[in-house]
């Protein structure tokens, strides 16, 4: 019984990856996780020179919203609302880190880059490749992206430069949304080697006291164990029509999260809210609770239940359906009862 | 500023008043933490441990390391006392950042 998955050709120890973000930030935490036998680690996403001002952090830039302090964390369905953006550093800084991270640890390191114009996507990929990363993430559906970049227009040509520019296995994270298929095939025709589905979409909130909205007062990306519904789905339908391998992310907290998204088709789960609300532990406690899992059910390998639940997935056809109650007669009369309603 | 009773305590207001001019950076009123170990986890800066205080109630304390606090405001949620205020980095003197402004002239990328 072992956690070993294969993924884009890297062996990695674990079906877990530290999903893009505060986690995967600076070289300690890369030393966390890989105490906490994550099996890879996509580091937080760079930006190009173009996006300098996302570089720079607003105070605060995070905040929990239906969290309940009293109980520590055990909330089950907080939302991190998060105006991070990207990664704090220079191109210069990026690279370097990517190095250091290489110089440092075993476990497999995955860039993630964003930008606009494909030029640019390509050589911010290509110097995460020269520096030693095992991967690229292309994160073209940051919430914190510029509305004016479309997927059709912008990042198909991006995602077609990228993978022809590189040698290392491309990931495309997108976010979920009612094209997330159509993005998937687009990203699989394009020549990338996985999707990542869903990163965290572009929310608001507003706080009905002050009647402002909450934080710096705009758009932030919203995520947490309350999005795991329609990412499952989305990796659902997409494990069904593409080949190219799928990393889940979004809201997975526990290892019955993890366990559900492997039964859905997906080959590794990222995350994130869970380690920075809980802290690293919580990865030792997914890792003993899905080696628990797998040793109830005689589960040598995660390979074995891989995509298991789509296999006796029906369609809206195929569903046993009843009539229901009889239309006509008397319960399509409108009979008003007395004393109550209209006379 | 209302902000106690409505459904974000926490951080009153958000974010606090002189955030134009200093960056905020976090600080535990030691009197009130109740040493739960909660803060540091969260703290991906390494910017908040524990110490141990001798004549404190629970004789430990969290404490802010100023350096490396980069003011994300998430200790703040996990603190269940509201031990942890936003104070002024009055030493902070580097310019703000406003978007648009290039601060990249000098990396040679």
């Amino acid at each position: 019984m072992a956690l070993t998955t294969t993924f884009l050709g890297l062996k990695l120890q674990s079906p877990l990856l530290v999903a893009s973000g505060p986690a995967s930030h600076d070289v300690n935490q890369v030393r966390l996780a890989e105490e906490q036998h994550m099996g890879a680690i996509v580091l937080k996403t760079v930006c190009s020179d173009k996006y300098d001002h996302m570089r720079y952090w607003p105070r605060p830039r995070y905040k929990l919203l239906d969290w309940d302090k009293q109980i520590g964390g055990r909330s089950k369905y907080f939302t991190l609302y998060s105006y991070e953006q990207g990664y704090s550093g220079t191109l210069k800084d990026y690279w370097e880190f990517i190095k250091a991270c290489k110089d440092h640890a075993t476990v497999p390191i995955v860039g993630s880059v964003f930008a606009d114009v494909a030029e640019d996507w390509k050589e911010l990929a290509l110097k995460c490749q020269e520096n030693g990363a095992d991967a690229v993430e292309l994160d073209i559906s940051s919430p914190h992206r510029p509305g004016s970049l479309d997927f059709e227009t912008t990042f198909i040509a991006a995602i077609n430069t990228v993978v022809k520019a590189l040698r290392v296995p491309v990931l495309v994270k997108l976010a979920a949304g009612p094209d997330v298929l159509q993005q998937c095939k687009a990203a699989e025709k394009c020549g990338a080697s996985a999707v990542t589905l869903c990163n965290r979409i572009r929310g608001f909130d507003v706080d009905i006291e002050t009647q402002q909205p909450i934080l710096h007062g705009y758009y932030a990306g919203v995520g947490g164990p309350w999005a795991k519904y329609y990412t499952f789905r989305h990796v659902a339908e997409a494990a069904q029509s593409i080949r190219i391998p799928i990393s889940a992310t979004g809201g997975a907290t526990t290892a019955e999260d993890v366990i559900k998204y492997i039964l859905l088709g997906a080959s590794t789960v990222q995350i994130l809210s869970v380690i920075m609300v809980n802290g690293w532990e919580s990865v030792s406690q997914i890792h003993h609770d899905l080696k628990g899992y797998m040793q109830q059910k005689g589960i040598h390998s995660l390979e074995e239940i891989r995509g298991k639940a789509l296999q006796v997935m029906t369609s809206p056809e195929d569903i046993i359906r009843w009539s229901g109650e009889p239309k006509t007669g008397a319960r399509n009369l409108w009979k008003p009862v007395e004393g109550h309603g209209r006379s | 500023m209302a902000a106690h009773n409505s459904k974000y305590p926490g951080l009153d207001p958000i974010p606090p008043p002189f955030g134009k001019e200093f960056p905020p950076v976090a600080l535990i009123v030691e009197e009130k933490c109740i040493a739960c170990d909660r803060c540091p986890p969260v703290c991906f800066f390494d910017a908040l441990v524990m110490e141990d205080r001798p004549d404190h109630k629970y004789h430990r304390t969290a404490v802010v390391i100023r350096e490396n606090c980069t003011g994300c405001g998430l200790c703040f949620e996990a603190c269940p006392v509201e031990a942890i205020i936003w104070v002024p980095d009055t030493e902070d003197t580097k310019p703000k950042t406003r978007p648009g402004d290039s601060t990249v002239k000098d990396a040679d990328v």
